[in-house]
């Protein structure tokens, strides 16, 4: 057992560390919604090292390097808040490099891996939250089969109000198939038909609804087979595991909150010391649990399980950090845009999205614990 | 022993609630709050009907009514109303006799010297200050407090010329020496009081929404797991209530008091984490009403020191003060 990073990741980390230096303030990772542009410039010079595409095989243009190296990457730009892990050069650009035809690589993997193109992710709809098969939006072939038609709604999209693409998982079945009859899209954002609203969220950001109003979507545009996204779309959520939660951000929560209190005379105050502890040790719980996630994906294990505890521990610490941020605050973390109250707003959905506590822990009692549904 | 309201308290409640029905609500209080405004309407309507005053009105042979004053602030609370009811209603009858124009906010000496957002702050035409030894009634001027821009449900504001009150001898009124231990206990109750009528509309609110609200074939609120967090809350809730009306019926004693705002704070904290987490990604868009009330359980737990405050005032009440 060794649970270290050899010379040649750490001499990585250093390179991402410096490279970094540059962009500490993008605060991406928190603010992405008002640095969008920031955010963008940061990718687009992370392409220039071909960072987008470090884990992507040569073939495609990639680095051809292993899970551990997009860990430091994603964990070194959490911690340094520049940015979350783009969803172009992961699901999508993994999506398609696995099923995409070889016209759609071409396409697609240059402009991704180039920090061009960017996407928003559209899964859920009103009545399919944590039910995704359940979904309605329906995907029609034309009359003449020339291309796809799109009616519906999406909803709970976050960033779409910045993206230029959008990847769609949508209804081609019948309404009774559950999740064998849904397919995937890629949708330009300024295709006739498709409409993208702010939905205001109590924190003073916005998530977004996504209206299709008979969108007609090229066929080339489909990733996979028709009826057959299902599978691939749970496929790339696991390429995504090890760096979906990077604790670096729990890290960086974390020594904010000391440097806080130290700031404001509270570090010596012995209750603020014992929930210090309590957090400290969350921090490391989810440090070890996040590099188990990365352990079996490199030894090329089904990481679902430790992804599921590690997606709860995570966000749970997450939030208990935001906690102790407003409590120690005082009203003074009330107004909006200080930082302890940024810390606090960030964490609100991190139990929600990207599969809720409640899914991932049905998870661990099913595939751990051998309980039945 | 009767836990029972009686006809005279259950007449006030049904009262307060049709003058609520008609005049609060979360609509109004998006409304109000998207432009940080206070309910001046609703203010005035609780002071003609009476409610304001109702602490002294209804006392018994010399016996303040607090708990009937404490069954109208709850009742304000889960109705999302937008006025200063804990600092009207509860906490300036029991410091003085004479009326105190309002809208009144609280906030401690500290905060005159270094000050901090206060719930209806920007609309405030009273502040009462606690200090350590001495509580005061200061007018205030047009202009001297500031809006905060803030999400936490409540409009605010904070002092923003402090100059004025640095000298020992305050502006306006200084209460008797009785009245910081009075104002410690009913401001403490206060936001326990109004904790407990903002968890009972948001567990509500909540429990409605996952009665309909149906995933994988079936209402998610008919899921065991889902069933027994609810419960939980619930039973929290209940535990509050009756902690907070005992405490108020016997006159906001210092150990009964700190012991229900601390239970009613802590739970408040829980019924934020579980009403959000149960009511998944629309519980935190603005069109999904629980934020009227889920934000509001925050900022409650930021007065006075909060939790803490209310924990360390009831071991000391309890045990005394360390070393003595």
């Amino acid at each position: 057992m060794n649970t270290g990073f050899s010379a040649e990741e750490l001499a990585f980390q250093s390179e991402v560390r410096a490279f970094l230096r540059d962009y500490r303030n993008v605060d991406g990772f928190y603010c992405q919604g008002h640095q969008w542009p920031q955010v963008r410039a940061l990718f687009a010079a992370m392409a220039e090292k071909n960072w987008l595409a470090l884990s992507w095989p040569r073939e495609h243009g990639g680095l051809g390097k292993g899970p551990v190296f997009e860990y430091i990457l994603w964990n070194e730009v959490a911690y340094a808040r520049a940015a979350r892990n783009p969803l172009a050069a992961g699901i999508v650009a993994h999506t398609i490099i696995r099923h995409g035809t070889p016209a759609q690589q071409q396409t697609w993997l240059p402009r991704i891996r180039s920090g061009e193109v960017h996407f928003s992710l559209c899964y859920s709809e009103p009545e399919a939250g944590s039910d995704l098969a359940a979904l309605r939006l329906r995907a029609d072939r034309s009359r003449a089969g020339s291309h796809y038609v799109l009616n519906g709604q999406k909803c709970w999209q976050s960033y779409a109000q910045d993206m230029d693409y959008l990847w769609v998982l949508a209804r081609s079945g019948t309404q009774d198939s559950r999740g064998r009859g849904l397919s995937l899209f890629i949708c330009d954002k300024q295709t006739l038909g498709i409409t993208v609203s702010p939905l205001p969220t109590v924190d003073g950001d916005q998530l977004n609804e996504v209206f299709f109003d008979s969108v007609e979507i090229p066929l080339d545009q489909r990733i996979g087979e028709e009826n057959g996204a299902w599978p691939i779309v749970g496929e790339a959520l696991a390429d995504e595991r090890h760096i979906q939660f990077p604790p670096g951000r729990l890290r960086r929560d974390l020594e904010e909150l000391v440097a806080w209190l130290n700031s404001h005379d509270l570090g010596n105050d012995p209750v603020v010391r014992h929930r210090m502890a309590n957090l400290t040790a969350q921090v490391m719980e989810a440090e070890a649990l996040g590099l188990k996630v990365l352990e079996a994906m490199v030894r090329g294990r089904n990481a679902a399980v430790d992804a599921a505890m590690n997606k709860v521990i995570h966000t749970v610490t997450c939030q208990d950090i935001a906690r102790a941020v407003l409590d120690f605050g005082g009203p003074e973390a009330l107004v909006s845009g200080c930082r302890p109250e940024l810390i606090w707003r960030q964490s609100l959905t991190e139990t929600i999205g990207g599969g809720t506590t409640e899914i991932m822990r049905s998870m661990v009692a099913r595939q751990l614990l051998g309980l039945s549904a | 022993m009767d836990f029972e309201l009686n006809e005279d308290q259950q007449a006030i409640l049904e009262s307060v609630q049709r003058l609520l029905d008609q005049n609060a609500g979360p609509a109004r209080a998006i409304a109000l709050n998207k432009e940080q405004r206070y309910d001046d309407a609703l203010h005035q309507q609780l002071e003609d009907s009476g409610f304001s005053s109702i602490f002294h009105n209804f006392a018994e042979n010399g016996k303040p009514a607090g708990l009937e004053a404490a069954l109208v602030v709850e009742a304000i609370a889960r109705a999302g109303g937008v006025v200063a009811a804990g600092a009207q209603i509860l906490v300036a009858p029991a410091v003085s006799n004479e009326p105190i124009s309002g809208p009144i906010v609280m906030c401690t000496e500290d905060n005159l010297a270094k000050p901090v957002p206060l719930r209806y702050g920007a609309h405030a035409k009273t502040l009462i200050v606690l200090g350590d030894s001495k509580a005061y009634v200061i007018p205030l001027a047009a202009g001297e407090m500031a809006p905060v821009r803030t999400s936490f449900g409540y409009p605010m504001g904070r002092l923003v010329d402090i100059d004025r009150f640095q000298s020992p001898e305050k502006p306006g009124e200084t209460l008797s020496t009785d009245a910081v231990g009075t104002m410690t206990n009913w401001w403490r109750l206060s936001l326990a009081v109004e904790a407990v009528g903002t968890m009972d509309a948001a567990l509500q609110h909540t429990v409605a929404y996952l009665k309909q609200r149906r995933q994988f074939g079936r209402t998610i609120g008919s899921f065991q797991a889902v069933q027994h967090r609810l419960s939980h809350c619930a039973i929290q809730l209940e535990a509050s209530r009756w902690l907070v009306r005992e405490a108020a019926f016997h006159g906001a004693q210092r150990e009964a008091v700190a012991a229900a705002a601390a239970f009613a704070l802590d739970s408040a904290d829980l019924l934020f984490t579980e009403t959000h987490q149960l009511s998944g990604a629309v519980g935190f868009t603005c069109e999904f009403d629980l934020h009227v009330w889920s934000m509001r359980l925050l900022a409650l737990r930021q007065e006075l020191n909060g939790v803490a405050g209310a924990r360390r005032d009831l071991v000391e009440a309890r045990w005394g003060q360390r070393g003595k």
